[in-house]
């Protein structure tokens, strides 16, 4: 059923892709591939949009000179054994040069390693897990920061800005959610911060009071999550139903409005770090927001929109750049310099960016504000 | 703490246990397994966050009937739309061989999941946040307004379904119908009228389940029905499945077992204790806690 869905939205932005192109323009196809439905779709969506509109400005502004450029969605469902299919799927269409995706550590880290089969660029917007980049694939870059970077920023923000000492950890056992988590753990204990339980539960489940009963117990003076907003968004509440009325602290995954539309006025207080700076602060990225706006009037963004757009144009840059093969635009890739919305990227030798900045929001009124 | 788990133990248990009657009842009178039981309850979820939607609610004081209604409506909704199930897809199988309305439940599962998903949506929903919720101090043990009212309205429910079959002229053919369906014909009662109010209350018992689901978690999702759907089905089993008392004991027992493991051993783990204490009783007691009631099998 989904890949029905999926295939004939392929053609259909096949089909009206084509229906623009004069004849004799040559076609190339990059797809993005994030989960489109499932518990994280908003995230997802908002993946997909962000590539559809680098996809399309460039298409208009005509850099690409001769060439059709087409964009086409994939969903992994974030099921790691979904994005393997849907990976050897991509790598069979020898039309396509680019890949943008995973949203979950857990599906880019298996997917990773079939496109390198092909030397596909595989460029994520979203995997934080440091392990995607220490498996020694040269095809994959990542334009967000790590988990490492961003657990221990969590720690230091806590110990630090909030003078708290004692918390309890949360995570939901995905390459992701228990990375975070122990990166976090790792650094707050070795600046003598106490953790009181580390805990995981299963994805899908919707009653936590157990747990969140005994770690009441525990008084711990703050609850970090590892994980996705839609499990978290059930935690707050539940806590705060409990009387844990602690706040709740967690990772670039329950960055996105909808994890107050899950949990609530129990959010209120709660604190999330996302990578890179908030895109209204940088002055590329004004430019973004409003054509955003004006493209979407009724969408809120999701954390990964500007990612998503970043990371396509420098895939488009990539295509432009070069003689259109795999293996060029991944040895592109690995020299860029690109000053977009994000600031200026640059990547490692293992493709991680060296733009490495995290911030830090918290829920006021309802609204995830910038602090830091 | 362990009254504190207790008290969640139970609120989850109610919910297993309104679960499980629809399972109980359905096997019971048609000795099959209606695992389509697990979308009624997610469609009634579904039809009471259409009508939180879409009623407004007038004044304050108008909140307990407002609710009220909304309860009715969507077990009646659900109720309905079980009945409309059995007879499209159950009764036109009901005899064939025991394995084929089975698999006509499991097709009607997936076609309703299927079905919300394209035409609601994939994504979870936050539930309409109207019941206020108040918290509750007694004795150190931390309680709020809507695990006394999921409880109360639990044991509530399941007093009028005992009295409604022990009692009642219909509740009396019901049994009959359960125990021998050729001769509850001659004896003049009509047994598909019985099989679809079965259908009718066990769907709507279902309904109601996910209400209160939605209204307790507060998101609902297409396959919100999936995971509770196995427990129920478990406490039927665990209780001794067609036994109503079973199923509500078979409920309590599992939400208990499941929050204990929970809080006490790992959260991880909750479903493999709750699943292994099945196996154990169903190793030494293969028909169930209450199964040795066969006779009364509604």
């Amino acid at each position: 059923m989904f890949r029905i869905l999926v295939v004939a939205l392929g053609i259909l932005t096949g089909v009206v892709g084509c229906s623009q192109a004069p004849e004799g323009e040559k076609i190339i196809k990059i797809v993005v591939v994030c989960p489109l439905t499932g518990d994280i779709a908003a995230m997802g969506q908002g993946m997909k949009r962000g590539a559809e509109m680098a996809v399309e400005e460039a298409n208009v502004s005509g850099k690409l000179a001769g060439i059709k450029l087409e964009l086409a969605a994939f969903d992994d469902r974030a099921d790691p054994k979904e994005a393997v299919n849907v990976a050897n799927e991509v790598i069979s269409d020898t039309k396509i040069v680019g890949v943008i995706g995973h949203l979950n550590s857990g599906c880019s880290i298996p997917a990773s390693s079939i496109y390198d089969r092909r030397n596909l660029l595989m460029m994520t917007p979203a995997s934080t897990n440091p392990k995607l980049t220490l498996q020694g694939l040269k095809n994959v870059f990542r334009v967000c920061t790590t988990d490492d970077v961003q657990g221990s920023f969590g720690a230091n923000y806590i110990l630090d800005k909030l003078k708290i000492t004692t918390a309890a950890v949360i995570h939901d056992k995905t390459a992701y959610g228990q990375g975070l988590a122990e990166e976090f753990k790792k650094q707050f204990e070795s600046r003598q911060g106490k953790i009181l339980s580390f805990d995981g539960i299963n994805i899908g489940d919707k009653d936590f009071r157990a747990l969140l009963v005994r770690i009441k117990n525990e008084k711990p003076q703050i609850l970090y999550f590892g994980g996705m907003y839609s499990e978290c968004g059930l935690i707050t509440k539940q806590a705060k139903e409990l009387g844990l009325t602690v706040p709740v602290v967690g990772g670039d995954g329950i960055f996105t409005p909808e994890y107050i539309k899950i949990g609530g006025k129990a959010t209120e207080g709660d604190y999330a770090s996302m990578i890179g700076m908030p895109p209204d602060k940088l002055p590329k990225a004004k430019a973004f927001m409003d054509k955003f706006k004006a493209k979407y009037p009724q969408v809120d963004m999701q954390p990964y929109d500007p990612y998503t757009y970043e990371a396509t144009n420098m895939l488009i840059e990539a295509i432009e750049k070069t003689n259109k093969e795999p293996l060029q635009i991944v040895n592109y890739m690995s020299k860029i310099k690109y000053a977009g919305i994000l600031g200026e990227t640059t990547f490692d030798e293992k493709g991680d960016t060296l733009n490495k900045t995290i911030s830090i929001y918290q829920v006021k009124d309802g609204k995830f504000v910038y602090c830091e | 703490m362990f009254i504190e788990q207790l008290v969640n133990g139970l609120t989850l248990g109610s919910i297993y246990a309104l679960f499980a009657l629809g399972y109980t009842m359905v096997y019971g009178i048609l000795l099959m397994i209606n695992f389509a039981h697990s979308e009624i309850f997610m469609v009634g979820a579904y039809f009471g966050f259409w009508l939180l939607s879409c009623l407004p609610v007038f004044s304050p004081q108008f909140l307990p009937a407002y609710f009220l209604i909304i309860f009715i409506l969507s077990m009646f909704g659900a109720g309905l739309l079980a009945v409309l199930v059995e007879r499209f897809s159950y009764k036109p199988l009901r005899h064939a061989s025991r394995l084929a309305p089975l698999i006509s439940a499991i097709g009607v599962s997936i076609f309703l999941q299927n079905l919300v998903m394209l035409t609601v949506s994939a994504q979870s929903q936050p539930y309409p946040e109207k019941l206020s919720i108040r918290q509750f101090h007694l004795f150190g043990v931390q309680i709020n307004s809507l695990q006394i009212f999921i409880f109360g309205l639990a044991i509530l429910l399941m007093i009028i379904l005992k009295i409604f079959i022990s009692r009642t002229k219909l509740g009396k053919a019901m049994r009959a119908v359960a125990e021998n369906h050729t001769v509850a014909q001659l004896m003049g009662i009509n047994v598909n009228t019985v099989i679809s109010l079965v259908f009718l209350i066990g769907g709507g018992l279902g309904g109601i389940t996910g209400v209160l689901n939605g209204l307790y978690y507060g998101s609902i999702k297409y396959n919100m029905g999936f995971l509770p759907g196995i427990k129920a089905f478990t406490a039927a089993v665990l209780g001794g499945i067609g036994n109503i008392k079973g199923a509500m004991f078979g409920g309590f027992i599992l939400g208990i077992v499941e929050v204990l493991a929970a809080g006490y051993i790992s959260s991880i783990y909750k479903d493999v204790i709750a699943f292994v204490i099945l196996i154990l009783v169903l190793l030494f007691k293969p028909t169930g806690i209450f199964g040795e009631e066969v006779t009364e099998k509604i």
